[in-house]
């Protein structure tokens, strides 16, 4: 991996004294030529705060911040080699799309006909020829959408920065403009930093995602890795849903533990790095509720008394108590027209090998 | 629901509106109907006439203030609106700093304090800078007229700034525009109405000051108001409501562009 950004020691304090706030500290992180990067995390975590200080409008309180080997810790926005698609789009009212598009060139210097070409070729890559001399109020929010990308492609930025772009568009749009999103990626190979508050946008998206929390990156990997592999509760929680179960450990060997089930059975569960719990001690393991497979009770890891049901189409998720009264939820895929259990009825759970993995509180 | 609240509804709002309006119009339309009088009455109507009209443009005295009132007002609201574009922009396009409620408030000084006292305050120093330096030009009108209308011309920009996004700004500077090609390819162009309306209202003001232009004023400097308020102390002819009328129908022209370039907004 080639590095196109490489932040260390990064840390930001808003205001002074009592009234400070830290709204970043101690981030550490490299992000490689071409990829599709990913700050994911609630409002309020840093994200946003992270990629302003990328995209020059906030200067970082200390640490170092290159792009490309320079450090641009010092630099404004307008020395940047980075580009950044605004939350609003931010498209200028008063000039036509094709304005909007060849602004960045034009300041840049670009002799007229390369900006005309460049944004011909633009309007092209967004499918927007036809309302290159419309304004931005003329045109719909997902038209405004992509003609804030094609303004901020054209001048082939070597990062472009992406704040919650997609956040303003309806489902359906939303769809539409992340597969667009990938496609333009691939096509321009410019690594793309994108902000978002949305764990499914970020999973679908990434090659890789830094999970952050009031200011800190809790976990930095593949969607792969932070879905199945979560560093703590927090990221556990935070991506996809997730069942916690608080049990006691029997014995411990390496990275495994030997884990009490409430109904007696015991469960192999993975341990992360650096924690190592202590026989007798109680921990906190998660398992999804794609994970477990309903069953009939004979024969099953678990039992468990159906609470309520909810029919999705695609599956049914099924709210259950564990028979120390922990609860538990199940998703079944419907492979076909299955019957839903009745509230009340005993149903068992079986589960895969290597799915139950013990978090960080 | 809403009708329930309707002050139209209140008993007696008909009859306030009505006399409110009476008042505030009734002079002025007896003012301009006897512009058109055939004979010199105020109170007597002796037929309709454009002599008054015609009398007006005739005066070589009236052509000389009017001209006069037109360019101190057209370079002071020039000047003006010059000075504001940069005051407004210091005070909304930076980061919150001590004293910024006081700069405002020093800014509109003249909105404050009481004509009068401005006027005797700066017919002492007018009176000082001539004694010493003997220059006794339109340079004095300029500069009081240009300091009366920077709040006027600071108001409507500011306003027209808040509205403005600053995203904007951000988006230019990120696709490598310097901080003043920003300003000129991003603000300048959004602000215009804004300025627009700032010379405008500032035009208004100049043109309608008396107090200030009477203190400063030099002889033979005489703008259209001062002169009008000097042959008031003479005999009224309806050639005064001629003139008044002209002045007034100059004075809407000017409001009415204020209006409608502060109400159409990009």
């Amino acid at each position: 991996m080639t590095p196109e950004i490489e932040i260390t020691g990064l840390s930001k304090v808003f205001g002074q004294g009592a009234a400070a706030f830290r709204a970043l500290t101690d981030i550490d992180l490299t992000v490689g030529t071409g990829e599709f990067f990913t700050l994911l995390g609630p409002s309020g975590c840093g994200k946003t705060t992270l990629l302003r200080m990328i995209a020059g409008f906030e200067a970082p309180t200390t640490g170092s911040l290159r792009i490309n080997g320079d450090e641009v810790a010092g630099k404004g926005p307008n020395a940047r080699p980075v580009n950044t698609v605004f939350q609003n789009y931010a498209l200028f009212p008063h000039m036509t799309v094709a304005q909007n598009i060849g602004f960045g060139l034009k300041m840049l210097g670009r002799p007229r006909a390369e900006v005309d070409t460049t944004v011909a070729e633009m309007l092209r890559l967004v499918r927007m020829e036809a309302m290159a001399g419309r304004k931005p109020s003329e045109i719909s929010g997902g038209q405004q959408q992509r003609v804030a990308l094609a303004r901020a492609l054209a001048p082939r930025p070597r990062v472009l920065l992406l704040d919650e772009p997609l956040s303003a568009l309806d489902l359906k749009l939303r769809k539409e403009m992340q597969s667009e999103l990938k496609r333009l990626q691939s096509e321009t190979g410019i690594t793309f930093v994108f902000v978002t508050h949305d764990q499914e946008e970020a999973l679908t998206m990434s090659d890789r995602i830094a999970v952050m929390s009031a200011g800190r990156i809790l976990q930095l990997g593949t969607p792969h890795d932070i879905y199945h592999a979560p560093a703590d509760r927090f990221v556990a929680d935070f991506i996809g849903d997730t069942n916690f179960l608080t049990l006691p450990v029997i014995a411990v060997s390496g990275a495994r533990a030997t884990l009490t089930l409430p109904g007696g059975q015991t469960a192999e569960a993975i341990l992360p790095d650096g924690v190592a719990p202590t026989p007798g001690q109680s921990v906190t393991a998660i398992l999804r509720p794609e994970q477990a497979i309903l069953t009939e009770p004979p024969g099953a890891t678990l039992t468990a008394t159906v609470r309520s049901a909810v029919f999705f189409g695609t599956d049914t998720h099924l709210h259950l108590t564990l028979g120390d009264g922990q609860p538990f939820v199940l998703r079944r895929q419907n492979t076909g027209d299955l019957p839903v259990p009745e509230p009340g009825s005993i149903v068992g759970l079986t589960l895969g090998p290597g799915v139950l993995r013990v978090v960080r509180d | 629901m809403a009708r329930a609240y309707d002050v139209r509804r209140l008993p007696g709002f008909g009859a306030i509106a009505l006399l409110t309006f009476v008042l505030l119009y009734l002079p002025i339309l007896v003012l301009v109907v006897f512009s058109f009088n055939a004979g010199s009455s105020q109170s007597e109507w002796d037929g309709f006439s454009l002599q008054w009209y015609a009398a007006a443009f005739a005066n070589q005295q009236v052509q000389d203030v009017s001209i006069r009132s037109l360019w101190l007002a057209a370079v002071a609201a020039g000047v003006a609106t010059a000075l504001a574009v940069p005051a407004a922009l210091a005070t909304t396009r930076v980061s919150r700093f001590p004293g910024q409620t006081m700069i405002y408030a020093l800014i509109n000084q003249p909105l404050m304090v009481p004509e009068i006292v401005t006027g005797i305050a700066l017919l002492i120093c007018v009176a000082w800078v001539k004694v010493n330096t003997g220059y006794t030009g339109m340079g004095y009108l300029v500069a009081a007229h240009t300091a009366f209308c920077i709040p006027f011309a600071y108001l409507p920009i500011r306003a027209r700034l808040e509205t403005l996004d600053p995203t904007l700004e951000r988006a230019a500077s990120d696709l490598y525009a310097s901080p003043v090609q920003a300003f000129r390819f991003i603000t300048l162009p959004l602000l215009v109405p804004g300025i627009a309306a700032g010379f405008m209202l500032g035009f208004v003001i100049s043109l309608d000051t008396v107090v200030i232009t009477e203190f400063v004023k030099s002889a033979g400097q005489d703008t259209l108001p001062t002169y009008m308020l000097g042959q008031l102390r003479r005999i009224i002819t309806p050639e005064m409501n001629a003139i008044a009328t002209l002045f007034l129908a100059l004075s809407l022209v000017f409001v009415t562009a204020f209006f409608l370039i502060t109400r159409k907004r990009g």
